[in-house]
């Protein structure tokens, strides 16, 4: 598409106009200024919040070493075949698991975004755009380096590898993450959309390393390259270097189509972990991954009143298999905690495992807990409708549970007698949790607030966080305490409580 | 001749005030629907339309006054309440993974319907919806999204219908439909207790108006 006098509309401009250049620099200079203008916090407010977080950091960081070094000693202890298997390859899939949860975030923001706001005054004006995107891939590589890096070496540090290899193994998954930024990049300015591929693959891979560490099926790996991860590094810097040149080269051909939706998603994302309703963040992403499929092969009904809604769970399920097929997958970690003897631990590790693995069946519970309009439509008691919505992933997640009844059974050395009903348990546990998290309200800023560095907190804000792990440590306790159909029985009668109170509240 | 108890409205709301904080948004307000009837309760924004509806549907609760449905307290947390009375407000939300038609269908079934499927085609084809039934909720129009809306108050049992502007966002051949539908349903004895900043549907529908703007 032409202008009238032959011009492109479209600027896809190769090298970059210096006065458009010029042009958006002067933008920016002046809503700093504005910014500026508008700053109300003073000198001495910004000292004393240095000061807090100077301090925390400091006290955050000797709390840190002192976890690491205990760590540290234990695992000097850990000399059966299977914990020095699972030593080995914990750095290896440590960081494919990193790559591949860069690369999953990247394809779901772009990378590339701009903020609605840009996406409306800023993208429609004549300005280059390679010098308005590139702030925002500098920005999402510093991330991604930052974030993964410290993950490495804190993962490092604490599986007792050596203080020289410490800092070269996380500069080493940090350069594989920067690399995994760059490709994504350069792919969406490409409009290449085999990324999805190679995150499942490598994904997949993670979750054969650990099905095979659990079987003892092939030897682990070394620890570390033969050579070291220092020249590792070094490889992957400059591939990582050359992903992002590439990307920085395919800046300008990025539409505006594939800037905005990253962007639409964002402030829905930020908002709700600023109140830390994480369940809100599950509901933005679910809502997003069903307004892209569009349209779905209707499936009418059956039954009356609550049967009707129970097949509709049914049909749920059939229309997306995905939660129950991360269910299956995660079957690997109550096996897994067997082989690497966490014993006991095993149960509250399952339990949290099936918690948090289910939470995608119980969307519809989700729903019409978050909107009590759909339940007013409906002619049964709230309780009557959140039973029936409980039902069908409450038995899959039961199902499940007995499932990992042997590595259980394994894991804590329990009687065959007992084994049973604690799997049940454990699985009544994670059903628990998870409706205490798709259940909980969001903070609500009419209750009394606490004064914070972050300024005033409605103290609901910090329940949010805990929601589902308070029901989920509630449950185990008696299983951890004691690991018997006593115990079971006793985390069956508190999570029968909770599940009342929580499926009867109005 | 012995003589008949007379029979209470369909909706009677008696010194209905809500107030937040200082403020108060509503004031006394009497209100007689009876069944075959239809009030529509108009006035400037702000004026306390949405809340009265909101309190008449039992999805706030009034600082003062009683709502009843034919003679009994509605009480959003009872199944008679739900099954007697169909509410469209704007905070409608839907499953983000059921389709147009199986959100009807649910809504259908769950309230019994017999022959659902035959209730539920007839509405989709009414409010114009078929070639979306397959659609999920997420990817329909702001005006789709309405009528959708306001079929799920038409595919199930209902004795009060409790509507919030249902004019809003529709098209005219949408508004023109739901004019007829409304005057259809008055004529099946239901009561219709609506807001609106329609006059033309408000002239056409409404046997009395309550204007919020000059009550005391």
């Amino acid at each position: 598409m032409t202008l009238a006098d032959g011009a492109p509309v479209a600027d896809l401009p190769d090298r970059p106009d210096p006065a458009a250049s010029r042009h958006l620099r002067d933008l920016r200079r002046q809503v700093r200024v504005w910014r500026r203008g508008r700053a109300d916090t003073r000198l001495v407010d910004a000292i004393s919040d240095a000061y807090i977080a100077v301090f925390s950091t400091a006290m955050l960081t000797s709390m840190a070493v002192s976890v690491v070094v205990n760590v540290r000693t234990v695992a000097a202890t850990c000399t059966s075949l299977a914990c020095t298997d699972g030593r080995a390859a914990l750095p290896w899939l440590t960081g494919l698991g990193l790559v591949a949860g860069t690369l999953g975030a990247a394809g779901l923001l772009g990378p590339m975004l701009v903020s609605p706001a840009v996406g409306s005054w800023l993208l429609p004006a004549p300005v280059d755009r390679r010098a308005l995107l590139r702030p925002r891939l500098a920005g999402t590589a510093a991330v991604a380096f930052a974030v993964a890096a410290v993950v490495a070496v804190a993962v490092a540090a604490l599986s007792g590898f050596p203080g020289s290899s410490v800092l070269a193994y996380g500069g080493c998954v940090g350069a594989a993450c920067l690399l995994a930024v760059g490709v994504a990049a350069a792919a969406q300015a490409r409009r290449l959309r085999r990324l999805g591929l190679v995150t499942w693959t490598l994904t997949a891979l993670v979750w054969a390393g650990l099905v095979a560490l659990t079987a003892d099926a092939v030897p682990a790996p070394a620890s570390a390259p033969p050579t070291g991860w220092a020249p590792v590094l070094g490889i992957v810097a400059v591939l990582a270097v050359g992903a992002l040149a590439l990307a920085y080269a395919g800046l300008p051909r990025l539409a505006r189509d594939q800037l905005a939706p990253g962007g639409a998603l964002l402030p829905g994302l930020s908002g709700a972990l600023a109140g830390l309703d994480f369940a809100l963040v599950q509901d933005v992403l679910v809502a997003r991954r069903w307004r892209a499929r569009s349209t779905v092969r209707p499936v009418r009904g059956r039954g009356v009143g609550g049967a009707a809604l129970v097949w509709r769970e049914l049909a749920r399920v059939r229309r997306d298999p995905r939660p129950v097929v991360l269910l299956a997958a995660a079957l690997v970690v109550p096996y897994l905690g067997g082989s690497l003897g966490l014993g006991r631990a095993d149960l509250l590790v399952t339990a949290g495992t099936g918690f948090l693995a289910g939470i995608g069946l119980f969307s519809s519970l989700r729903v019409l807990s978050r909107t009590p309009s759909l339940v007013r439509c409906l002619p049964l008691t709230a309780a009557a409708v959140r039973s029936a919505c409980v039902s069908v992933p409450a038995a899959v997640v039961l199902v499940w549970a007995l499932c990992a009844e042997p590595g259980l059974q394994a894991a804590a050395g329990l009687t065959p007698a007992d084994a049973a009903p604690l799997a049940v348990a454990v699985g009544v546990t994670a059903v628990t949790a998870v409706v205490r998290f798709v259940t909980g309200r969001p903070p609500d800023y009419r209750l009394p607030l606490v004064t914070s560095p972050m300024g005033a907190v409605p103290t609901s804000l910090y329940v949010s966080a805990a929601r589902g792990f308070d029901a989920l440590l509630l449950g185990s306790a008696p299983l951890l305490l004691a690991p018997s159909a006593t115990g079971a029985a006793i985390s069956l009668a508190l999570d029968g409580i909770v599940l009342a109170v929580l499926l009867n509240r109005a | 001749m012995p003589r008949t108890p007379p029979t209470p409205p369909r909706l009677r709301v008696r010194g209905l005030t809500r107030r937040f904080g200082d403020v108060e948004v509503v004031t006394g307000l009497d209100l007689d629907l009876p069944a075959g009837g239809a009030v529509a309760l108009v006035g400037r924004n702000g004026a306390g339309k949405s809340t009265v509806l909101r309190c008449v549907a039992a999805a706030d609760v009034p600082t003062a006054g009683t709502v009843e449905l034919d003679g009994e307290a509605v009480d959003e947390r009872s199944p008679r309440t739900r099954r007697d009375m169909a509410v469209v407000m704007d905070d409608l939300d839907f499953f983000p993974d059921l389709s147009v038609v199986e959100h009807l269908d649910l809504f259908a079934r769950a309230h019994g319907v017999p022959d659902a499927e035959a209730v539920v085609d007839a509405v989709l084809h009414e409010v114009r919806l078929v070639p979306q039934s397959a659609q999920l909720p997420g990817t329909l129009s702001s005006g789709q999204r309405r009528r959708l809306a306001l079929a799920s108050a038409f595919v199930r049992p209902r004795r009060l219908l409790v509507l919030d502007e249902p004019e809003a966002r529709l098209d005219r051949p949408g508004l023109a439909w739901l004019v007829d539908r409304l005057q259809r349903e008055k004529a099946d004895g239901l009561g219709i207790l609506l807001a609106s900043h329609d006059a033309g549907l408000v002239e056409a529908v409404a046997d009395s108006v309550v204007d919020l703007d000059r009550l005391p």
